[in-house]
């Protein structure tokens, strides 16, 4: 057991021995492995392309940024272990992080605790900013992300149901999840506060793969529309045998579902859902094609994945905060409430909480096996 | 309604007795809990898709899924094997805990091996067959469906017939009863372990197959679920029982689908029904719906 | 090893444990010290389900349910702001009258069923924690918006960093074990080994088999209540996802690794279970990081394999005097609608 914890020690030590340039390390905290790797991985290529980028671009400033990566499997407990090594080495000067606000919400106490600034590209549970206005609040503001939350996304997809669809009796399915549910209830506040009625609100399990009961009694109640909340696991099963019953009302997905796995389960049945997302269509937005075709350049065969985008985004904010106040945890806190920066999403700068304010969302439907904006 | 419930509760329930099968026959000769079992469902699918995929460019893709399948029967069984001969046989003497530990290890290893050497994402499942939909007074039924539930049930007999009309099979049936005296009676042991794991591979591995076609979609981590499921099915039935395996699996299919199609919210509650049915047959039927009640032997 | 050595391995390792925490802290090594907290938690949920896996020889494969009930009860009365001794004492409370509840019609099964009873109420404790919304705010966790867990606050001094943690939980692991090893040389432990060793011949002799069964059931249940309120005071925060079928797999993985019955082995099993992922980790680098998983899965098989007994066998064990015998098989009811 001695034997264990002293190769451990002098492991880290050696880790530790490296050249003398001074260093300043990103800490990127992601699922790389388990049951969303595919996500994190995703989110750690658009990570690495962003610093390679600024690298080239960057003259001579006497230090050297790095990318040091974490893994926290999807589980809030190896997230604080992951947090408490980030917030142990001091070269770290900002953190991109968790994936999941299960994750997130434990995590962001340890970065709150060590006045480390952390920056989510993709939890969205509005409580993980919200708690920092809290009176029983005693950290300086840390916690910043560049994607939306869960009300947002939802309360659109329910206006885009009752305008633009037409449809007041929605059924709603939502994966249990923190993220799931949290924007499922949300579709469904605006949807009655604009007259609809949920004729159903349902959750299923995360790794259920057999929805064709719950979806043959949803059938039975003749929707004129289905939400879903959750990632593409379930969303692409769902739509699948959504029509395999033979349910032929327009769904509506959450944004995890803007993935090209959820083309791929849901096979031809996508075509003509419709997917939010956050931010302006790539096509609309030329920093948002050259990020597109820089990331197919650098990782042929490679496909951009949901929440790319926000990893490259979260990344060159921090970099361009590292290019202006330097390679400093305190000062970069600092001034990221400050921050107004123009990338791929549009423009992000932050509000009271920490959230982005570019609550732009973008509605994508699957039309010959490709997501095209709508509009 | 109802009836149309009933159909998709068949389907997902045949799939659980063909997994079941593995788990009951095991346990019926070695009383051990093949946790692994549930990565060997796995293994199916995956062959059975990189099988076709190799094969479609010369094959018809319903010739291509046939060869898929029936490679997948015996890769799986074959993996089954594998892990009988290295995981579980160096332990057939030891307390009752370690092979439990082992099988754990093997499912761990199985998984990660999925996740590293194929793939980490779900892969999606072709679908070989156009699917036709069947309509007899107001309940539909597809081809798929027809398919899974005519394969499964034909295995399934197939199997019965196996164990109880062959030699062979009575040669399983006497090490499941008294593996000690089976020896004694000159029937290699080892030999009939070993066939009770492949077989029950061999039926994990179809179920594995028919489950990618059947949802269109695989990935490394798609046998846990319908493990625990399919486990819960085997002690249903009656566990060593297998007869009871099929009525377990259908049993818990039927009441699943009907707790997600009747009960409001019933989706997110109709594990909990499964498996706290899982505790009352245990509590008050141990020997399960279709077991005899035997009385341990001291 | 004999008794001098052995004692000596335990004033070692005792005084590097609590030695060296103290000054990793502010180090950049003090995350270690957040991983020992958790392998102390490990310790302390492992020690508890020794007493029932390793001494009176019954399954459970849902252990992690207990923890989920003490953490759960522990974060509803930290929200409303009860100290922490009254929230430790309730979680320990209700885990156990959870554990009676299940464990009183369960312990007339015999072991592997005893075995997928629990295994399924683990799972049920943990679909209800996340269904039951009102009650626990489902997938989303507790506290929710506006709520706060306290910190923990014992006579005056408040717990804030992970060392203050750190020997709160090595205060309470080594209680753990004290008790344990008491227990082990008490009129209930024999018991419970007799039971484990011959259930008829131990009621025969007089002991009151159903009873002792349930006294062990009840304690392991309070070290896991224990453990889970510790835990949801620490990290402020608890969701349902932290108590899947897996860890509770992974805990008996870890006392049967240590050596089932023995205090010192099952300590080292759980502390194995939280490093060894962590060290390979280290030790593969980033490339390999994935590889980890299939390592440990590896290990576990070839544990099994070649040393059964566990790493530190339990003494009594291993002075038993026959070896492990090949255990009859009970006559199976397999394939008998037909030809019976």
């Amino acid at each position: 057991m001695k034997k264990v914890f002293c190769g451990l020690l002098a492991l880290a030590i050696l880790a530790g021995c490296g050249p003398k340039e001074k260093v300043a390390r990103i800490a990127v905290a992601l699922p790389l492995t388990g049951d969303i790797a595919a996500l994190g991985q995703g989110l750690k290529r658009a990570c690495t392309l962003a610093l390679e980028e600024s690298a080239q671009n960057r003259h001579s400033t006497g230090f050297r940024v790095e990318i040091k990566t974490f893994d926290d499997r999807s589980d809030p407990k190896e997230a604080v272990d992951v947090a408490n090594r980030i917030v142990s080495d001091a070269s770290v000067v900002a953190v991109i992080g968790h994936f999941n606000s299960g994750c997130s919400l434990p995590a962001s106490l340890v970065y709150a605790r060590h006045h480390l600034a952390m920056i989510s590209p993709a939890a969205s549970n509005p409580k993980l900013t919200l708690q920092q206005l809290d009176p029983s609040w005693r950290y300086p503001k840390t916690i910043f992300r560049v994607n939306t939350t869960d009300d947002i996304q939802g309360s659109y997809a329910g206006e885009f149901a009752v305008k633009t669809l037409k449809a007041r009796r929605a059924c709603i399915i939502h994966d249990k999840t923190a993220y799931g549910q949290g924007v499922a209830e949300e579709f469904r506040k605006r949807l009655e506060a604009l007259g609809g009625t949920a004729l159903s609100f349902d959750g299923v399990n995360v790794a259920d793969k057999d929805f064709n009961a719950l979806l043959t009694r949803l059938h039975e109640l003749h929707p004129q529309m289905i939400y879903f909340g959750g990632d593409y696991a379930g969303g692409g099963l769902i739509v699948r045998q959504a029509r395999g019953v033979g349910e032929k009302a327009p769904m509506v997905l959450s944004e995890a579902n803007f993935d090209p796995e959820f083309l791929r389960v849901a096979g031809a049945a996508a075509e003509g859902c419709y997917v939010t997302f956050l931010g302006s269509p790539t096509s609309l937005l030329p920093s948002a094609r050259r990020f597109v075709d820089a990331y197919r350049a650098r990782y042929p065969g490679v496909e951009v994945k949901a929440y790319d985008g926000y990893g490259y985004e979260a990344m060159a904010i921090v970099l361009s905060l590292i290019e202006k106040v330097g390679p400093d945890r305190v000062k970069i806190l600092a001034a990221l409430p400050s921050v107004a920066y123009q990338g791929v999403l549009g423009e992000t700068r932050f509000d009271q909480k920490g959230d982005t304010l570019n609550h732009r969302i973008t509605l994508f439907q699957v039309k010959d096996g490709q997501f095209q904006p709508v509009k | 309604m109802i009836l149309q419930q009933l159909v998709n509760g068949l389907t997902l329930g045949s799939l659980y007795a063909l997994i079941a099968l593995g788990y009951t026959m095991v346990y019926g000769v070695l009383l051990m809990i093949n946790f692994a079992h549930s990565e060997i469902f796995m293994s199916g699918a995956f062959i059975s898709l990189l099988v076709y995929q190799r094969l479609i460019p010369w094959l018809s893709p319903s010739e291509a899924w046939l060869v898929a399948i029936v490679l997948a029967f015996g890769g799986s069984a074959l993996l089954a094997l594998v892990v009988e001969r290295f995981a579980y046989r160096p332990l057939r003497r030891s307390s009752r805990l370690t092979p439990l530990i082992s099988a754990i290890g093997v499912s761990i290893l199985l998984q990660n091996a999925g996740f590293l050497f194929i793939s980490d994402q779900s892969l999606a499942y072709p679908q070989v067959f156009e699917i036709r939909h069947y309509q007899w007074g107001g309940v539909e039924i597809n081809s798929l469906q027809i398919l899974i539930l005519v394969v499964s049930l034909g295995l399934m007999g197939i199997l019965h017939l196996f164990v109880n009309r062959t030699r062979l099979g009575t040669a399983i049936r006497a090490t499941a009863q008294d593996s000690t005296t089976a020896s004694l009676m000159g029937i290699p042991v080892n030999g009939i372990i070993a066939l009770t794991f492949l077989l029950g591979g061999a039926l994990g591995g179809v179920a594995g197959a028919l489950n990618g076609l059947y949802y269109g979609s695989i990935k490394y981590n798609m046998g846990f679920i319908p493990g625990i499921k399919a486990f819960t099915a085997a002690v249903l039935g009656g566990i060593g029982n297998i007869p009871g395996a099929m009525w377990g699996g259908i049993i818990l299919g039927v009441l699943e689908s009907l707790a997600a199609g009747l009960i409001p919210n019933g989706s997110e509650w109709k594990d909990v029904i499964a498996f706290s049915i899982l505790i009352l047959i245990l509590l008050f039927r141990p020997e399960g719906l279709f077991g005899r009640h035997v009385p341990e032997k001291l | 090893m004999n008794r001098y050595g052995r004692h000596g391995a335990w004033a070692a390792s005792l005084s590097f444990f609590l030695i060296i925490p103290f000054f990793l802290d502010g180090s950049r090594f003090a995350y270690l010290i957040r991983l020992g907290g958790i392998a102390g938690l490990y310790m302390l949920l492992a020690l508890g389900l020794n007493l029932v896996v390793g001494f009176v020889g019954l399954l459970d494969l849902g252990f992690m349910a207990f923890y989920a009930i003490g953490a759960y009860t522990a974060a509803l009365l930290a929200i409303m702001k009860m100290p922490f001794w009254v929230c430790a004492a309730a979680a320990m409370v209700v885990a156990m009258a959870a554990r009676l509840a299940v464990g009183f019609p369960a312990l007339r099964l015999r072991g592997d069923y005893l075995a997928i009873v629990t295994l399924g109420f683990g799972e049920v404790v943990r679909l209800i924690f996340t269904n039951w919304d009102a009650l626990t705010n489902g997938p989303k966790g507790l506290p929710r918006v506006g709520e706060s867990i306290p910190p923990i606050s014992l006579f005056g001094f408040t717990f804030t960093s992970n060392l203050h943690y750190y020997y709160l939980i090595a205060v309470c692991v080594l209680a753990a074990a004290w008790v344990c090893y008491r227990l082990d040389h008490s009129r209930l432990g024999r018991a419970w080994v007799a039971i484990r060793e011959d259930e008829i011949a131990a009621e025969l002799m007089g002991v009151d088999v159903t009873k002792q069964k349930l006294v062990a059931f009840g304690i392991s249940a309070l070290f896991a209540g224990l453990a889970g309120a510790i835990f949801v005071h620490w990290e402020n925060f608890v969701t349902p996802e932290s108590f899947t079928f897996w860890e509770s797999a992974l805990l008996v993985c870890a006392v049967v690794l240590g050596g089932m019955g023995s205090v010192s082995g099952v300590m080292l099993g759980a502390f194995c279970i939280v490093a060894v992922p962590e060290f390979l980790r280290d030790l593969l680098g980033k490339s390999f990081a994935d590889a980890r998983y299939l390592l440990f899965g590896l290990s576990l098989i070839l544990i099994a394999i070649y040393r059964p007994q566990g790493l530190v066998p339990s003494r009594r064990r291993s002075l038993e005097l026959h070896p492990a015998e090949p255990e009859e098989n009970a006559p199976s009811t397999l394939f008998d609608v037909e030809g019976k």
